[in-house]
């Protein structure tokens, strides 16, 4: 007998008297927080098989950015990981400085921490609070969404948008942390901890969340490292890689943090991985804030970071740079570079090929995401479907940054 | 020394190495990559997959290049190894086996440059559409029409 539709569903001939049943989880379903599909094979309640369908909104970053210059790549990371887009962007201007050889002075990476902290914890804001809502407990996202906006308002201060934020430029900032900027993100780190803790009494010992979570989609260490798990969803399994610590970037070793890690890999501990890490960002940004040296907010790279309006209309260098990056005339060195940040999700990786030219000659995403996704249909084998669910939002599984 | 080990183990495989790139970049023949990447894996620790992607160089003999980004966790050392293959026989061996992790970024390899994964499980396109007949990445495909004269290449990057 022919298979009953195309290969990938999974339903062979054989199979077709044990009662199984076939489930399409998405592409569009509350659930998957996003556009995605899982095509699962059940056995009443039971996960028997599952396969995954990715690229519904693939939108080909890496040929687009084949063909642009090097300042208009930033919008592109942008729609990576969406739920920290600033670590995207300043990734990439890292990227971009260590092709150069630009050497970035302690306040721009201070700044820098600043900013790429804030969006680690709106990072984990969200996919803790919907742990939270898959599990049954609507109203802590609530409390934390009010949090993430606050976040939000600091980005529209800093760079006048909101989710996808092209914040930052290539050798620092477009402009300084105004007065109301350090005001917002004092009042926020003063607010966050209250809120913290009332989520963390709502779910961290709670008897309900903890029997839908422990020992849910668990995997082991060895098994995630294979998988090239990075980010809380290893630390979870027990392996303390955090690139921040282990390839310090933007001065992060001027700083005091620990690395929180788990034990089983299951969706508690990814949980309360998250939840630590938030706590550490906050330490962080405290840090850096009250050490913030004086100085200029961006380096002196003329080639790459566009001069300020004011000074094109008035001063004759300003406007042949201004002319020189928008016609591409800037000398760009050739070879090859791969330069990771810790993003919301693990390692964001960038292999830039330079040849030379005006735009990358190839440009490769690392995506945490994408290569995490993989595990999934061994994590959740077995379980039932309620803990399929639970199990891909503790990954925190972002669609922008899985389909690149 | 690691350039030591495998210059003694694979020495007529490596057709390059580069010290001056920031990781240690090695250039491998395609037929060996299998056992290279086990080798490194085994015996010198590297035991993360990091990335794994391709590159088109239509300049090139070999037109078709793979890169690995290798990892050792426990000395913190990063390494590149690239091969390169021909568009005639875009074929190299999967490493997905060795590390699971490989399995969709070599689809993804597949599906943008049609580089044939051999042994690879279930090597069908990722991202795109599955009745895409070409090869998206590939620098002949302009990623706007070239037919348009509106536009000049020398102002308009590439």
């Amino acid at each position: 007998m022919e298979p009953l539709e195309r290969e990938h569903i999974l339903i062979r001939p054989e199979d077709f008297d044990k009662n199984f049943s076939t489930l399409n989880l998405g592409p569009t379903h509350p659930a998957t927080h996003g556009i995605f599909q899982n095509i699962l094979t059940m056995h009443g309640e039971t996960i028997i098989d599952a396969e995954q369908t990715i690229g519904y909104i693939h939108r080909a970053f890496e040929k687009i950015a084949e063909r642009r210059p090097f300042y208009q790549i930033t919008t592109l990371t942008d729609r990576l990981n969406y739920c920290s887009s600033p670590i995207n962007n300043i990734g990439w201007h890292l990227t971009v400085e260590k092709l150069l050889g630009v050497k970035t002075s302690k306040r721009i990476d201070y700044m820098r921490i600043v900013i790429m902290e804030l969006a680690r914890i709106t990072d984990h804001l969200i996919c803790n609070s919907v742990i939270g809502v898959d599990s049954g407990a609507l109203t802590g996202f609530i409390y934390l969404f009010q949090e993430r906006e606050k976040v939000y308002e600091i980005y529209e201060e800093i760079c006048g948008a909101r989710l996808t934020t092209n914040l930052g430029r290539i050798g620092g900032f477009e402009r300084d942390f105004t007065p109301d900027v350090i005001r917002k993100i004092k009042d926020f780190l003063e607010n966050l901890p209250k809120v913290l803790r009332q989520f963390e009494n709502l779910l961290l010992r709670n008897r309900i969340f903890m029997d839908r979570t422990i020992d849910v989609g668990g995997i082991s260490a060895e098994r995630a490292l294979n998988y090239g798990f990075t980010g809380p969803n290893l630390r979870a399994a027990g392996v303390d890689y955090d690139v921040r610590v282990m390839n310090p970037y933007s001065s992060y070793d001027d700083f005091d943090f620990t690395i929180p890690i788990g034990t089983n890999g299951d969706t508690y501990d990814r949980f309360c991985v998250r939840q630590e890490e938030m706590w550490q960002s906050i330490k962080l940004v405290k840090n850096a804030l009250e050490n913030l040296p004086e100085g200029n907010f961006h380096e002196d790279v003329p080639e790459f970071y566009l001069p300020p309006k004011e000074e094109v209309y008035s001063k004759m260098e300003s406007l042949i740079w201004h002319f020189k990056i928008v016609m591409g005339e800037m000398e760009v060195p050739v070879g090859e570079v791969y330069h990771s940040v810790e993003g919301g999700n693990g390692e964001l990786g960038f292999y830039l090929v330079s040849d030379g030219g005006r735009t990358p000659f190839r440009l490769h995403f690392r995506r945490p995401g994408f290569i995490y996704y993989q595990a999934y249909p061994e994590m959740i084998k077995g379980s039932v479907l309620s803990d399929a669910i639970l199990t891909m939002s503790s990954m925190n599984v972002i669609a922008g940054e899985l389909d690149a | 020394m690691i350039q030591n080990r495998l210059k003694e183990k694979f020495s007529n495989e490596i057709l390059s190495i580069d010290e001056g790139s920031d990781i240690l970049t090695i250039t491998v023949n395609k037929d060996c990559i299998r056992e290279f990447i086990l080798f490194l894996k085994d015996e010198l620790g590297f035991g993360f997959l990091t990335d794994l992607c391709g590159v088109h160089y239509p300049d090139k003999e070999l037109q078709l290049g793979v890169v690995y980004h290798l990892h050792d966790l426990t000395n913190n050392q990063r390494i590149r190894i690239k091969t390169f293959t021909s568009l005639e026989q875009p074929e190299i061996a999967s490493v997905h086996d060795i590390f699971s992790s490989a399995n969709w970024m070599e689809r993804e390899t597949y599906d943008f440059y049609g580089v044939i994964f051999t042994g690879h499980p279930k090597l069908i396109r990722i991202l795109n559409v599955e009745y895409l007949d070409y090869f998206p990445m590939r620098k002949e495909y302009p990623l706007e029409d070239s037919t348009r004269t509106d536009k000049d290449d020398r102002f308009f990057g590439r």
